[in-house]
């Protein structure tokens, strides 16, 4: 195709506040595309397990531990790599395995990360968040939550606190649910499987201090699937300390009485999905189905009973990263891939039919690297969140009266929980992505030129980790909700030169200037207008 | 087990499953909508669903049957579940008193969110546990009649009475409707509203489609 020349029709946007410039476009969402049963006898195995029904809150002077489900049923039954042995969320053999080679790579690299961890995190974080964003080696996952959550100095900082903790009678109105909940977990989890076992006593050994340790909160039943996934990876001492942190840094207000941030969240949510797929907003409107009735499972358990095993981990590596914006965009992504079109939709047409849809995802809107990708490419950023919120709350209080739950007491991910911590400062280093409209080309008529000009501010000479993920992203006009994916880059990313290193200081304040000209084809209208572009820019907005 | 088909159902009733965590909706509604049940089934946490389509006098219903947490801190978010909902089950576990003593409350909450003129059946269930019963049947029986409601006792594990109780109530349900126009073959979401009859709640589903589009 030929280069026709660009006139630009408006200002670029100076300016590195938030607040867009006129003029100014911007880009959002994606679209795109892109499959499990384990063998019968294991779930019929499986579902007659039934041990005995013991109450654990009185073990007995031998506390032994019952063992785990091979030690009770015998070591016949076969486990997935994860440890299931049947159910939903069972994984075939059939996935490919990463050449020894490359996993030894990135195990060292992660075990250089946590050798120098207060390091990476201050002036690195770019190539962690990175780095979880492709998946933590399974052999350092429990270590790199415990670090990226903070939950491993919670723990050196409260030596002896668990066990004083286990020592406490506990309330017996929340021990009488815990006991019911213990066996309905995971239980096609070798793990939790055993009416008894081990896996089952540490969740109540868990659940139980939570319950002591932070008496007006109390239990909620969705915290046992969020426990039993870290008890899945780390002791019960760790992984108490790592629910904590989740329970009040990740997800504050969650499992507290009222339910008011799921519900918040829930209308957040909401109103996200209308800016990142208005034709499944629109679907869920008409068929009255309240965010509440599908998300809540998602949002409460962090994925971890809908989506296939690999994604759950892969997903929890992202969350304790970046923190509760990666539930959002994964959930946006799902509703976009299922509801997102009108050929998916027509079979939709009911509430029922459409919650069945929403409750058995097709196995194609879950492959992991399709999932993953479009995770990280939706525009749905922190700053984003919050203001949705701030709008949100707004309401909720005119509707529904005094709102007792704190929004701002959540931080995202593992830089906000560093940056409380009082001892580490951190610099700012803040990304904004603007883009302009430039003049269609007469002669071709419906081409529209986007340059996308990228200000990165720096502080203190630390250098601005890759930015290819955001170029890669899409965009979708508001206008006729056409999703357009960017034909080809045609002017190369220039980096700095000469490359910056970390050590470099800089004079601050210091722009680097990288322009990246896409030619993008709108099939539709040639007029974009202003209002439209003003509303895209929001999306485009990087958090740092 | 003929589960109906799709095309073929006249009416679609929404039925709620109440009641205490552990007393066994979750498998109540397994064992109705696809006759399976499990001791270790998952804690309910958000909504669960399913439908089956039975025959009522010669007319098709497909009763779509929602299924929550017991907890009580999932009473903040109920009212969307009960919109619509024509149906309950109140269940409590025959084993466990205390489930039973709090079938006040959740009448409450269920005349508090939903249509007055629900159909509500009070379902005790685990009966295969007879040996460690400590809610008298007749007891039960005797309060359901004083408020109303339709009365059970029902095993999910054993399979006995889940078909008799849900029918009962579809049954039930089917009567106070059958007084209104219905349109054969099409497909109606029936609500117990005052005057409005089936057809006229798909006209009003048509037109907010339009209106949203």
């Amino acid at each position: 195709m030929g280069n026709p020349t660009l006139q630009a029709s408006g200002k670029i946007s100076s300016s590195w506040e938030s607040t867009p410039g006129k003029n100014s476009g911007a880009l959002s969402s994606t679209a795109a595309e892109s499959a499990a049963g384990p063998p019968e006898e294991v779930l019929a195995s499986a579902s007659l397990m039934s041990g005995t029904l013991e109450s654990l809150s009185g073990l007995g002077d031998d506390c032994s531990s019952l063992g785990s489900d091979s030690e009770i049923n015998g070591p016949v039954r076969r486990t997935d790599k994860y440890g299931f042995l049947g159910g939903a969320q069972y994984s075939e053999s059939s996935e490919a395995e990463i050449a020894v080679a490359v996993a030894r790579q990135r195990e060292m690299k992660w075990l250089d990360m946590f050798r120098n961890w207060d390091k990476w995190i201050s002036r690195r974080f770019q190539k962690v968040k990175m780095r979880c964003r492709k998946g933590i080696p399974c052999s350092l996952r429990s270590k790199a939550w415990q670090l990226l959550s903070n939950s491993q100095e919670l723990l050196d900082s409260n030596p002896g606190k668990f066990e004083e903790l286990e020592q406490e009678q506990g309330d017996p109105k929340w021990l009488d649910i815990i006991e019911k909940d213990l066996h309905r977990q995971f239980p096609f989890h070798e793990m939790f499987a055993a009416r008894g076992g081990h896996g089952q006593q540490d969740l109540y050994r868990i659940l139980k201090a939570y319950t002591v340790y932070r008496p007006d909160e109390g239990y909620c039943q969705a915290q046992a699937p969020v426990a039993a996934v870290l008890l899945m990876h780390m002791p019960a001492e760790q992984a108490f300390w790592c629910l904590v942190q989740i329970c009040e840094k990740y997800l504050p207000g969650y499992y507290s009485a009222g339910l008011e941030a799921i519900q918040l969240d829930g209308e957040i949510f909401f109103s996200l999905l209308r800016r990142v797929c208005p034709m499944a907003y629109r679907h869920l409107k008409k068929f009255k189905i309240d965010p509440i009735l599908y998300m809540t499972e998602w949002f409460m358990c962090i994925f971890s009973r809908t989506l296939p095993w690999s994604c759950v981990l892969h997903v929890w590596d992202m969350f304790f990263c970046e923190g509760v914006k990666i539930v959002f965009r994964v959930g946006l992504v799902l509703l976009k891939q299922m509801l997102g079109s009108v050929d998916k939709l027509r079979e939709l047409q009911g509430m029922y039919e459409t919650m069945e849809r929403l409750r058995n995802i097709p196995p194609e809107c879950i492959r992991e690297d399709v999932l993953v990708q479009e995770v990280v490419s939706l525009s749905v950023t922190e700053a984003l969140i919050e203001r949705e919120c701030s709008v949100q709350v707004r309401k909720w209080r005119v509707s529904r009266g005094v709102l007792t739950h704190q929004p701002s007491r959540r931080l995202h991910g593992t830089r906000a929980i560093f940056e409380i911590t009082g001892s580490r400062h951190l610099p700012r280093v803040s990304y904004h992505l603007v883009c302009t409209v430039l003049s269609p080309n007469a002669e071709t008529g419906s081409i529209y030129y986007l340059a996308f000009f990228f200000f990165c501010f720096l502080e203190d000479g630390y250098l601005m980790d890759e930015i290819s993920y955001i170029i890669s992203s899409q965009f979708c006009c508001t206008e006729c909700h056409g999703v357009h994916r960017p034909l080809a880059p045609s002017v190369p990313v220039q980096p700095h030169n000469p490359p910056l290193s970390i050590t470099q200081k800089l004079p601050q304040p210091e722009y680097l200037n990288k322009t990246v000209l896409w030619r993008e084809k709108h099939g539709g209208d040639n007029n974009l207008s202003l209002s439209v572009l003003e509303d895209l820019f929001i999306h485009c907005t990087v958090d740092c | 087990m003929n589960m109906g088909t799709d095309l073929a159902y006249n009416f679609v009733f929404k039925v709620v499953l109440i009641g205490e965590s552990g007393v066994g909706k979750s498998n109540l509604l397994s064992r109705f909508t696809k006759n399976e049940f499990n001791h270790d089934s998952r804690t309910t946490i958000g909504v669960e669903f399913s439908t089956r389509s039975i025959q009522v006098d010669s007319i098709t219903i497909k009763a779509q049957i929602w299924d929550t947490a017991g907890l009580e801190r999932y009473r903040a978010i109920t009212s969307a579940y009960y919109r619509g909902a024509v149906g309950a089950l109140l269940v409590y576990d025959i084993t466990k008193h205390l489930t039973y003593e709090n079938v006040e409350r959740w009448l409450k909450e269920l005349y508090d969110h939903a249509d007055p003129h629900i159909v509500v059946m009070l379902v005790g269930n685990k009966s295969d546990l007879g040996n460690v019963r400590t809610v008298p049947t007749e007891e039960a029986k005797v309060f359901a009649e004083a408020k109303g409601l339709l009365f059970m006792e029902t095993s999910a594990l054993e399979s006995t009475n889940v078909e008799s109780a849900f029918l009962e109530v579809l049954t039930a349900i089917h009567k106070k409707v059958a007084s209104k126009e219905v349109t054969r073959g099409s497909i109606s979401a029936v609500t117990l509203g005052q005057t409005l009859g089936p057809s006229s709640e798909f006209k009003e589903e048509r037109r907010s489609c339009c209106n949203s589009s």
